[in-house]
């Protein structure tokens, strides 16, 4: 199974899209991601919460502390505006790479 | 995130690692919850600490945090070898110590200005002349030196320097001051004591931008003669005496028996104008005609225009040149100087000049500058040893620590993050050194203070740790770490893991362990050089004051009172002398007792020109004088050769009796008989002396070269009006018991007459090689300072490389070595260590001696016995250094040892 942060700024986009729905856990991402994926995608949480903290600090996420469904305490990811802007360029910018990635393959 | 939430982040690491930690066990209790198995899951979840420091890298100070860490991994080092440590702090408190209390001295005495603000303005007025004015001046006293070919002085007649300070126009206020002089001060009605005083005009203190801190200064209308005198307290002064009280303005002092005001105090922190000389007293210069008894009793001789004694300084005005200032001075000068009526040769009016003043007036000795320089340059010496003996000790510390480093870097720790740590820890080992050798100095240089205030009786300086010294004590101990630090953390993060993990007997320092022995030998080296240089200045010491002085210097004692002090008049005076001299030769034990003017080798001298009938009148031809009692030379022990010396009959004033010593007779007279020759003194004699006596040399002035010849006049206390009056006792007592009896006697004859000191004449000697005392008692205290600390720096290579061949001496054995070839092995290695070391020193040495060839006396610069004196010193210590490590060497159990590999 590959990793996603194999791809250079491909996790980043992952978390930021995974979040545009609303606020949610690392854990919930995690999941998320796997799931969307059809488990092709697996987080590690080695990653994940390094890259999590990263946005925070840029910027871009916004994190509190909440109880969770489940009853227990867990923080909880938010995008922030500038969150919704990175992640609108990275979007952009990605699906442009992977097409011409995708047409070089075909051509080739 | 803010700087300050980050800030906030490094410090409260504590409560973030614990958020990470929930986070993740929340994960973690999710991921378990969903149907992982929970051990899978921790597997797969990987290292928590992994993640930890990577979510911590991610911070913007990521250098604040791991400095940090750095130090309190560093504190924790320390802590599990306190006695390296201990060693390590000290010997870097002891060089920086010593260094900075050094420093604080020589900056006091050598560097810093006059404590007044912007001193590099102060300008020395001075005047330069053909030799000595005599045509325009009868007196000097001040600044003033020279010769007969060229001389400088700054004193003026007090009446020319009122004039030029009313009319000059170039200088912002041009200051004039007498030489500091000593007076018998009483507060109240406590018996009067010696304190310095010194005459100044009434600008003197606005002058030199030194305002007052109580009262006021003098106006121009107190310093005219026939006011009733004023003065100034010092601030050191008025604290001592006064307790600091604000109510003394108004009280009276009496300064040799005269009732005087308090009209102000000085600034704290001004001490005058002469470093190494502290005034306490200030009084206006018309003071000095009521004051200053000499004065006093002498009214044509202090306040005519042929008494040169006020000394002049000024600050140039802003705009005007210096050269322009002192250039309207001099025309001032020539017109005033002249007195009217008197035709002199334009080159014969002294030329007006102005000298740099930031350091006051007549500075330090220089043979004292030259001393203080020799023990600065030995301290930083020391600093060298110990920097030497630092990094052996971090090396030796860093040796056995390669496996701990290989293993970091095994683990992947990065190569310039284990050389920050090592260089972390050196910077922290040395900051503590810089605090404890701050703390170390103060002792030092109170303590330096005060020995050179009593003991080589140097007034004191205005000794403090300022901002300059904390900086040199600072770079000191940075400069220590960084030479200290870098070499073994160099070593350590270059360690290879492969070699250092391959097998623990094995060293990454090549086997020889060159470094540490270089820099042990560099210790031997620097240590040989001190104590060269602390045994020649001994040695030295030792035969300046048991050089021959042609008498018997034990047990003689001079003791002198000032009668003129408490108001006798020449005509009353020797009734004085002859009573206390009378009690004094009844005092039991007392064997002998003359009077005597200046005291034998006290430093104080008089010279005049001789002038013999039939020889040519020449300025070469000069003699010492003295003026002695009946009974000197017998008390003395000085022999005489032939004729008499003085009797009771020679003493009154019209007695043209001299007594002369032998070279005197030899110079001027030749083979033949100088008894009964007359002869008479200066280019125009107007009195004939008549030798009456010949005695033996002897030694009045200088230890370091014979006198020349001299003359004795007999003493009459009445023709010396103000002067102190000497006694000279031979003693059967102590100093105490003879100095009790003397004030007891000098009570009961007078008690208004204060006793102005009482020293014996090994204490005069001794101040009179003053320098070369205080360079003996450094370069000794240094010298012993050097020597342990090479020791140490033995002790901790030799215990560190029998550890290290633990293994090797245990196969020696093994092989049939027995227990003395192993602690010889040992000791021959010691041995050879040394004497590198001690070869190494040699240019050291001769260096050393080169720089001290001009103070030493009697004794080469290259003197063998001092050289093997300490080569045999040192074998001693290296001796008993490597004595431990060699025993212990030889306690080796060679089953042990091989095991151990």
């Amino acid at each position: 199974m590959p990793k996603a942060d194999h791809l250079q700024g491909a996790l980043e986009l992952l978390i930021l899209k995974a979040l545009l729905r609303g606020k949610n856990s690392g854990y919930a991402i995690a999941t998320l991601i796997e799931q969307a994926s059809d488990d092709v995608l697996r987080v590690e949480e080695g990653s994940l919460y390094p890259a999590l903290h990263r946005l925070t600090e840029a910027g871009l996420l916004k994190a509190e502390w909440r109880i969770s469904e489940s009853g227990r305490r867990a923080r909880f990811y938010e995008l922030t505006s500038g969150g919704r802007k990175r992640l609108a360029e990275t979007e952009e910018r990605w699906k442009s790479v992977t097409a011409a990635v995708a047409k070089v393959l075909r051509t080739v | 995130m803010g700087f300050w939430s980050r800030l906030k982040r490094i410090f409260r690491a504590e409560q973030y690692n614990s958020e990470i930690e929930e986070e993740l066990q929340y994960h973690l209790a999710m991921k378990q919850q969903d149907g992982y198995d929970p051990r899978a899951a921790r597997v797969q979840f990987g290292s928590l600490a992994k993640f930890k420091e990577e979510a911590r890298s991610e911070g913007v100070l990521p250098w604040l945090e791991s400095g940090l860490r750095d130090v309190r991994y560093a504190l924790r080092q320390m802590r599990k070898a306190p006695l390296f440590t201990v060693l390590l702090v000290l010997s870097l408190a002891l060089g920086i110590g010593a260094n900075t209390a050094i420093f604080s001295l020589v900056d006091a005495a050598l560097l810093e200005p006059l404590p007044v603000p912007a001193p590099q303005s102060l300008r020395i007025v001075a005047w330069v002349n053909h030799g000595f004015p005599e045509e325009l001046c009868r007196l000097l006293t001040g600044y003033a030196k020279g010769d007969r070919h060229r001389m400088v002085g700054s004193p003026v007649a007090v009446r020319i320097y009122r004039e030029l300070a009313r009319q000059q126009y170039g200088f912002a206020s041009l200051i004039g001051f007498s030489d500091s002089e000593m007076a018998a001060v009483a507060l109240r009605d406590r018996p009067a004591e010696q304190f310095r005083i010194q005459y100044v005009s009434p600008n003197f203190f606005a002058g030199l931008r030194a305002p007052l801190q109580l009262g006021r200064p003098f106006s121009v209308s107190e310093d005219r003669e026939g006011q009733p005198p004023l003065i100034i307290l010092s601030n050191r002064f008025w604290r001592k005496e006064f307790a600091g009280r604000p109510d003394v303005l108004g009280q009276v002092l009496r300064v040799n028996n005269v009732p005087v005001q308090i009209v102000g105090v000085a600034r704290a922190g001004f001490f005058g104008l002469q470093i190494g000389e502290w005034v306490d007293l200030y009084a206006p210069l018309a003071a000095d005609a009521v004051l200053n008894p000499q004065a006093k009793l002498n009214p044509d001789f202090s306040h005519t225009d042929r008494h040169w004694w006020v000394s002049m300084m000024a600050r140039p005005k802003a705009g005007v040149s210096q050269n322009q200032a002192i250039q309207a001075l001099a025309v001032l000068f020539q017109r005033l100087v002249v007195p009217p009526g008197l035709k002199i040769e334009a080159d014969k009016i002294p030329k007006l000049m102005a000298i740099p003043g930031q350091h006051g007036v007549d500075p330090i000795r220089p043979d004292e500058s030259r001393a203080l320089w020799i023990v600065f340059l030995l301290v930083g010496l020391i600093l060298l040893i110990v920097c030497a003996n630092v990094a052996n000790l971090l090396l030796s510390r860093a040796v056995t620590r390669q496996r701990e480093s290989a293993v970091c870097l095994a683990l992947g720790a990065a190569r310039h993050r284990l050389f920050r740590q090592y260089l972390t820890e050196s910077l922290l080992l040395a900051s503590f050194g810089g605090v404890a050798g701050l703390f170390l100095s103060f002792l030092f240089a109170n303590a330096l203070h005060s020995l050179i205030r009593q003991d080589m009786g140097i007034g004191g300086f205005d000794l403090h740790i300022n901002a300059q010294i904390l900086g040199f004590t600072c770079l000191a101990s940075l400069t220590t770490a960084v030479l200290c630090g870098v070499a073994p953390a160099w070593m350590l993060a270059r360690a290879s893991v492969h070699d250092a993990l391959k097998a623990s007997s094995r060293t990454v320092l090549t086997g020889r362990l060159r470094l540490p022995r270089l820099l042990v030998i560099a210790q031997v080296a620097l240590s040989f050089t001190v104590l060269v240089a602390a045994g020649l200045l001994a040695r030295s010491l030792a035969n300046l004051r048991n050089v021959d002085v042609g008498f018997n210097r034990a047990n003689l004692v001079y003791a002198s009172v000032n009668p003129w002090s408490a108001g006798y008049q020449p005509e009353q005076v020797n009734g004085y002398v002859e009573g206390l001299r009378r009690g004094l030769a009844a005092i039991p034990g007392v064997l002998r007792v003359a009077t005597v003017e200046e005291r034998p080798l006290s430093g104080d001298r008089n010279a005049t020109w001789v002038n013999i009938p039939g020889r040519p009148f020449s300025l070469a031809d000069t003699a010492l004088v003295n003026h002695v009692g009946d009974g000197f030379f017998e008390t003395l022990g000085v022999p005489v050769i032939a004729g008499r010396t003085f009797s009771p009959a020679d003493l009154n004033k019209n007695s043209d009796a001299v007594v002369v010593n032998e070279l005197f007779a030899c110079r001027f007279y030749g083979s033949r008989n100088p008894l009964g020759e007359q002869f008479g003194t200066g280019p125009h004699p107007t009195t004939r002396y008549r030798i009456i006596g010949v005695v033996q040399n002897s030694r009045h002035y200088s230890l370091r070269e014979p006198d020349g010849p001299a003359i004795f006049w007999p003493y009459n206390a009445g023709s010396r009006p103000g002067w102190r009056v000497s006694f000279v006792l031979r003693t059967a007592l102590s100093t105490g018991q003879l100095t009790h009896a003397f004030r007891q006697v000098a009570r009961k004859t007078d008690p208004a007459v204060p006793v102005i000191a009482i020293e014996t004449q090994t204490q005069l000697i001794d101040s009179r090689v003053r320098s070369e005392r205080l360079l003996s008692i450094f370069a000794t205290a240094f010298g012993t300072l050097a020597m342990v600390l090479s020791a140490i720096g033995l002790l901790g290579l030799f215990a560190y490389m029998v550890a290290r061949r633990t293994n090797e001496i245990g196969v020696r054995m093994a092989l049939g070595a027995g227990r003395g070839s192993i602690a010889s092995m040992v000791l021959r290695d010691a041995f050879a260590l040394l004497l590198a070391g001690v070869a190494a020193g040699i240019p050291g040495a001769l260096w050393m001696g080169r720089i001290l060839k001009h103070t030493l006396f009697h004794l080469s610069p290259t003197d063998p016995v001092i050289g093997l004196l300490t080569v045999a010193i040192m074998m001693c210590v290296a001796a008993l250094s490597s004595w431990i490590p060699a025993s212990r060497a030889a306690r080796v159990d060679p089953m042990l040892a091989l095991r151990e590999e």
